[in-house]
């Protein structure tokens, strides 16, 4: 009967592969299908029907890959509009269903009472569901939780210090305790800043409250966010949200996002309790900053700026960008040209007279971020044209002869 | 206007002014203007938002800006003011409230370093303050009354859990004293090899003595459970334990044994459990340091590894090297836990780490028989009446035996189920009620927030009582008494049957869940008598006896029945007596089991005489005695009859399963889809779901099911979903945006056709009035809407951005649910 169990949780360090931009193996996929996306449990037997059809889409779809490769359209075939035009455009985005999005925003406010009652019993609230749940739990939190102190981190920004977030956690704490007792003369306290991580638990954890049943709620928006994907981020979170007085609410967005806990972090210490609670708000916030596919990677775009600012420069310093973008077109594969050889080159031209004047115009370019520098395998200093070979194509007719 | 100045701290914020206030004043400029501070100013690139205006949009850009600038806006004169959104939705983290008992509108924000606190004026938002008493002797009343419904939770749900942990503390107590009595005799043999004299025991390195006495005493503790979550409790009842005797003891985790910070983590851990302070470095002569300065050495240093196989080969060895070489000072002893095999050491540690353990092998109980135990105290033998239907029980079984097999999620499922139960019945305080015995009165439910009336209403409301109660029309309060009194002995008889079945069968293996699950089955072959009803069973009588007669030799009562029969003399008699304590509360069956006990006694008696008289026998005495013999046995025969045909009656007469008892809801959780939500998150299947069938969640008219059309009033992000339906697991962006773009353009083509009824089926999106009456989506908005519902599926992690091997594709990462 056990046999049917599921495969022990993965080592996390097996995350990072799977969410980095790396190649990523069939086998980890499959196996991250029979293990994390089993329909919820049924008493009836369509559940291994179920689970047939999900690996059968997968092979289809893996099928499907390899025909769909002969389509070679490119980004560029799109012909992307100006990316100023495009940023301006997204930031204008009328949202769709606006009225419905709200109305059903509202209707989670019946919850409130329920989601209060079970973060009062020590669940730890995990909020799923595609749309943007920030609004909804901040305004959860700011109606229903008045009586603690609630903190908000946001996962979706690249970098937290959870250090600085327990000082601020911390102090919070220790400020509701001293409203609590206001009789009792305060002890001295240490400040928090400059106490460890064990310290700042073991003060959250402790059973200097009055009454246990006082808490600071913790809101993580995005706890699979950029800023908190990191193991260790991830097991601070669950030793944080397993002390007496902090609850944790938090929302995931990421498909993947269970994987980042092992089964002693979602039973002991975030104590989940689930709550489906699709909002179709769309993720302004958590998308910031995520690139705009058609502004990221449009060499058309880049190239035609790189045309303006060339053609404001001297006519020789165009032709030392000219000799560059040729050398770069012709040894597509090389780290790029040293400068030593555009030195020779160009002088050959008579486009420079020395390396001072060249080095002016590498000066030049590189404030325009028209040329960027790096070492090649045998340490020589190498210019190179951050511009992809058809985006160079297309700028080469543009620049003087 | 006037200015007004409101302090912005943070590096980077979005500011949006709300276009009621810009509509009418589109010519008015925003000034917005990073003041000068004592500090000068720190050039920061800023990105911040955008004014609408009218739909044109002018973005402004602060180049300048200080850690704690101000930013100006002048507020307009119109009383709706300058709404200004100052969100600091880049902070890493804001603190959105402090604790109080009324409203606040005080947000503040900070980061570790500085801290300044803004205030913003919500008063626009606020509601009028005209009713806002009513208001709030309306909520402190249901703060009150949602904090007496947590405190009859955790009433019945501690009296549940704390009898759940004692016994599996208790079930752990022998092995446990036979690991102290082990760390004992380890440290005497430690403490032989010599002890450290005073000049010795003050240089900061080891004490060197032959090999023999750097072995390191290790005791393997086969866990034998499944999830390493439930050894977790284990060990650190074992660490109280430990601790209670004296020693002192410290909990790593294979967390701490990784190969990415070195040995230095696990010896920081180790010191910080010890040691108080700050520590700056972890050194290992710190520990010895810190053991010699104990007041009375006499006692050992236990070190416990939960989970031995996760950790990192490399460090764990490294680690008992360490300890080894120093054992002398420091008088350490393993505790590892193992979940496989005692081979597991050998298969993780390098030989020379081997040879420093001295190791011995501890047997922990096995997962079935803790299971047995918490089932046995959570539903069978439990203080508090709460318990679950028959659906849930088959429902947390398949949870265990399938998904997750560990006792601590089980537990957990229950608390859940209990929290439930709390948060969606109405009269769940009963269960308080049941908890403190006040059976003589009614129930006050005006303490809990709900009036007498009101109480009887819902309690004679339900389909229970409905259903088996109708005839009676006298609903007062001694009704309900009677109702309850009635439930409870039907609840407790049903689990002394259940403890009697368990008690005939528990040799064979046999887990209680399962044996509870058919017990609790109100459709069951053994609950027909009890039929509440044919609301409630609505089964037809030929087909229930077939399925009966089907039944009849399956099923774990009807095993425990037989066996019963056949049990041997000694056996029965254990069994009996076991009876003869639960039945106590059933007089009728007390008796005959008392009466049974006592032939089996006397059957027993004769017995040993025959034994004996057996060395002096003659042959011709033999004839004789084997017709005694036959006697015994006819007498055992008859015995176990009665006893068979006890337990059957007791199972036909007392086993009601709780669904067919009125009233049953009040004690009986059965929201058995709630609870599988709750516990199990299916994330990647909803989300997908949530994208195919956002109609269901949404409800909007625009979109109404139209077979698998896409539609482009739908969500930008459900249109491009379903586009890449079509794709393979890598998707070419150009055709993915052009098939987008197709899709969007024809709701161009829609809103041309029928102007009047799109009208009339969605007035709700503006998108569609402003595209029916612009001619077109600019190029640039559908590329915008496209871009943007990437960034959505990259959120949600069903796409990732094209790489350099493959510049021109997105690869899917789910696929279908």
């Amino acid at each position: 009967r056990k046999a049917k169990l599921f495969p022990p949780v993965p080592p996390l360090s097996f995350l990072h592969s799977f969410w980095s931009d790396g190649e990523q193996t069939p086998e980890s996929r499959t196996f991250h299908s029979a293990a994390f996306c089993r329909p919820a449990m049924e008493i009836n037997d369509g559940e291994e029907e179920e689970e047939f059809e999900f690996s059968r889409n997968y092979f289809l779809a893996k099928e499907l890959g390899g025909s769909s490769k002969k389509s070679g359209r490119k980004i560029s075939d799109i012909d992307p509009v100006d990316e100023q035009e495009l940023r301006t455009a997204a930031n204008n985005l009328e949202p769709k269903h606006e009225r419905e999005v709200a109305s059903l925003m509202e209707s989670y406010k019946a919850s409130y009472p329920e989601w209060g009652f079970m973060l009062r019993t020590g669940f730890g609230l995990l909020m799923y569901g595609f749309g943007s749940k920030k609004a909804l739990i901040e305004d959860f939190a700011s109606t229903s939780l008045t009586e603690y102190s609630v903190v908000v981190i946001n996962g979706y920004v690249q970098s937290i210090n959870l250090k600085q977030v327990m000082v601020a956690i911390a102090e919070v704490w220790w400020d509701q305790l001293k409203a609590k007792r206001r009789n009792s003369p305060s002890q001295a306290q240490q400040p928090f800043n400059s106490r460890s991580i064990d310290d700042l638990l073991a003060f959250m954890d402790g059973q200097e409250a009055d009454d246990d049943k006082s808490f600071v709620c913790i809101i993580v928006n995005n706890i699979d966010g950029p800023g908190l994907r990191e193991p260790e981020s991830q097991h601070l979170l669950a030793r944080i949200a397993s002390c007496t007085h902090i609850r944790i609410i938090a929302s995931i967005d990421h498909v993947n996002a269970p994987l980042l806990w092992d089964k002693k972090m979602v039973h002991t210490q975030f104590n989940w309790y689930w709550y489906h609670v699709p909002t179709f708000a769309p993720y302004v916030v958590e998308g910031v900053f995520f690139p705009l596919i058609l502004a990221h990677s449009s060499t058309a775009q880049s190239a035609k700026t790189a045309a303006i600012v060339l053609q404001s420069l001297t006519p020789n310093a165009q032709s030392v960008f000219r000799v560059l973008a040729e050398y770069q077109l012709s040894h597509p594969d090389v780290e790029g040209m040293p400068i030593e050889s555009l030195y020779a080159a160009s002088r050959e031209r008579f486009l420079v007279s020395s390396q001072v004047t060249l080095n002016s115009h590498l000066t030049e370019f590189k404030d325009h971020e028209l040329v960027k520098t790096r070492r090649n395998a045998d340490g020589q200093d190498c210019v190179y044209i951050p511009l992809a070979n058809d985006g160079l194509q297309k700028l080469l007719p543009e620049i003087n002869p | 206007g006037s200015i007004e100045t409101r302090e912005v701290h943070s590096a980077v914020a979005f500011v949006s002014a709300r276009r009621e206030w810009l509509d009418g004043k589109q010519n008015e400029r925003v000034e917005v203007e990073a003041q000068k501070t004592e500090s000068g100013l720190v050039p920061t690139h800023l990105a911040l938002g955008s004014c609408h205006r009218g739909g044109a949009t002018s973005g402004f850009t602060v180049s300048e800006f200080t850690p704690a600038g101000k930013l100006l806006v002048p507020s307009g004169s119109s009383s709706k003011g300058l709404h200004l959104h100052c969100c600091c939705y880049m902070e890493p983290f804001t603190i959105l409230h402090k604790a109080s008992s009324r409203k606040t509108d005080k947000i503040s924000t900070g980061t570790g370093k500085s801290r300044t606190t803004r205030r913003i004026d919500l008063t626009a938002s606020l509601p009028a303050s005209t009713d806002i008493s009513d208001v709030n002797a309306a909520e402190s009343n249901e703060r009150h009354y949602s904090n007496m419904r947590m405190e009859a939770f955790e009433a019945v749900w501690s009296s549940t859990e704390s009898s759940i942990k004692d016994v599996l503390r208790e079930a752990n107590a022998t092995i446990f004293s036979e690991i102290h009595e082990w760390v004992r005799d380890s440290f005497d043999t430690i403490v032989s090899f010599g002890v450290p004299n005073f000049h010795e025991a003050t240089q900061p390195f080891p004490v060197v003595k032959d090999a023999t006495s750097k072995q390191i005493f290790t005791g393997l503790v086969l866990t034998r459970n499944i999830e390493f979550v439930d050894d977790l409790v284990t060990f650190e009842d074992l660490k109280q334990h430990l601790k209670s005797q004296g020693c002192h003891v410290a909990n790593l985790s294979s967390v701490d044994f990784s190969s990415k910070n070195g040995v230095g983590t696990c010896l920081r851990s180790l010191l910080g459990q010890f040691v108080t302070g700050s520590l700056d470095t972890a050194d290992i002569s710190m520990l010895a340091t810190w053991y010699k300065e104990q007041q009375n050495n006499d006692n050992p240093v236990v070190i416990i590894i939960d989970d031995m196989e996760r950790c990192c080969a490399s460090i764990l060895s490294e680690f008992i090297h360490m300890l080894s070489e120093w054992v002398l000072k420091v008088p350490a002893i393993l505790i590892m836990g193992v979940a496989t095999t005692v081979d597991a050491p050998r298969n993780v540690l390098p030989s020379n780490a081997l040879h420093r353990l001295h190791a011995r092998k501890f047997t922990f109980q096995s997962l079935p028989e803790k299971m047995n135990y918490v089932v046995e105290t959570a539903f069978v033998k439990q203080s508090s009446e709460f318990t679950i239907s028959h659906k849930t029980a088959v429902f947390m079984r398949n949870y265990f035996v399938h998904q997750n097999g560990s006792v601590t999620s089980f537990i957990r499922a229950l608390k859940i189920a209990c929290a439930q139960h709390f948060s969606t019945q109405p009269l769940c305080f009963i269960l308080h009620w049941f908890l403190r015995d006040e059976d003589n009165e009614v129930p006050q439910s005006h303490i809990y927030g709900l009036s007498q009336e009101r109480m009887l209403k819902l309690a004679f409301d339900l389909p229970s009582w409905k259903s088996t109660n109708n005839q009676i029309t006298q609903l007062s309060g001694e009704t309900l008494l009677d109702g309850l009194t009635q439930l409870k002995k039907l609840h407790k008889t049903w689990r002394m049957v259940v403890l009697c079945l368990y008690e005939a069968i528990k040799g064979e293996n046999v887990q209680l869940l399962d044996l509870m699950c058919e017990a609790l089955d109100p459709k069951g072959p053994f609950a027909s008598q009890f039929d509440i009803g044919s609301r409630v069973l609505p089964s037809d009588d030929s087909t229930s006896q077939k399925f009966h007669s089907l039944e009849k030799n399956k099923g774990l009562i009807n095993r425990a029945i037989r066996r019963v029969k056949e049990l041997p003399a000694n056996q029965l008699l254990v069994l009996m007596k076991a009876w003869e304590k639960h039945t106590v509360d059933v007089p009728e069956f007390h008796s005959e089991v008392k009466a049974l006990v006592l032939s089996l006694l006397k059957l027993e008696e004769n017995g040993e005489s025959l034994n004996q008289n057996k060395v002096e026998m003659t042959n011709t005495r033999k004839q004789a005695l084997r017709g005694h013999l036959n006697g015994a046995d006819k007498n055992l025969r008859v015995a176990n009859e009665k006893a068979s045909n006890l337990v059957d009656l007791m199972v036909r007469r007392y086993m009601c399963p709780v669904e067919c008892v009125a009233l049953h809801e009040v004690l009986c959780f059965d929201c058995v889809d709630q609870l599988q939500a709750a516990l199990i998150g299916d994330m990647r299947r909803r989300i997908q779901m949530d994208l195919q069938d956002f109609h269901a969640i949404i409800r909007c008219s625009c979109c109404s099911k139209r077979g698998s059309t896409i539609l482009p009033s739908m969500p930008d992000s459900s249109i491009m979903y379903t586009l890449a339906q079509e794709h393979g697991d890598v998707v070419n962006v150009h055709d993915w945006y052009q098939s987008f773009k197709s899709v969007v353009l024809s709701t161009h083509m829609v809103s041309k056709r029928g102007k009047s009824r799109s009208k009339q089926h969605s007035p709700t999106p503006k998108k569609r009035k402003t595209t029916s009456e612009l001619s077109q989506p600019s190029e640039a908005s559908i590329q915008a809407r496209f871009c943007k519902a990437i960034v959505e599926l990259q959120v949600t992690g069903l796409v990732r951005m094209p790489n350099r091997r493959r510049p021109d594709y997105l690869q899917r990462l789910a696929f279908g649910s």
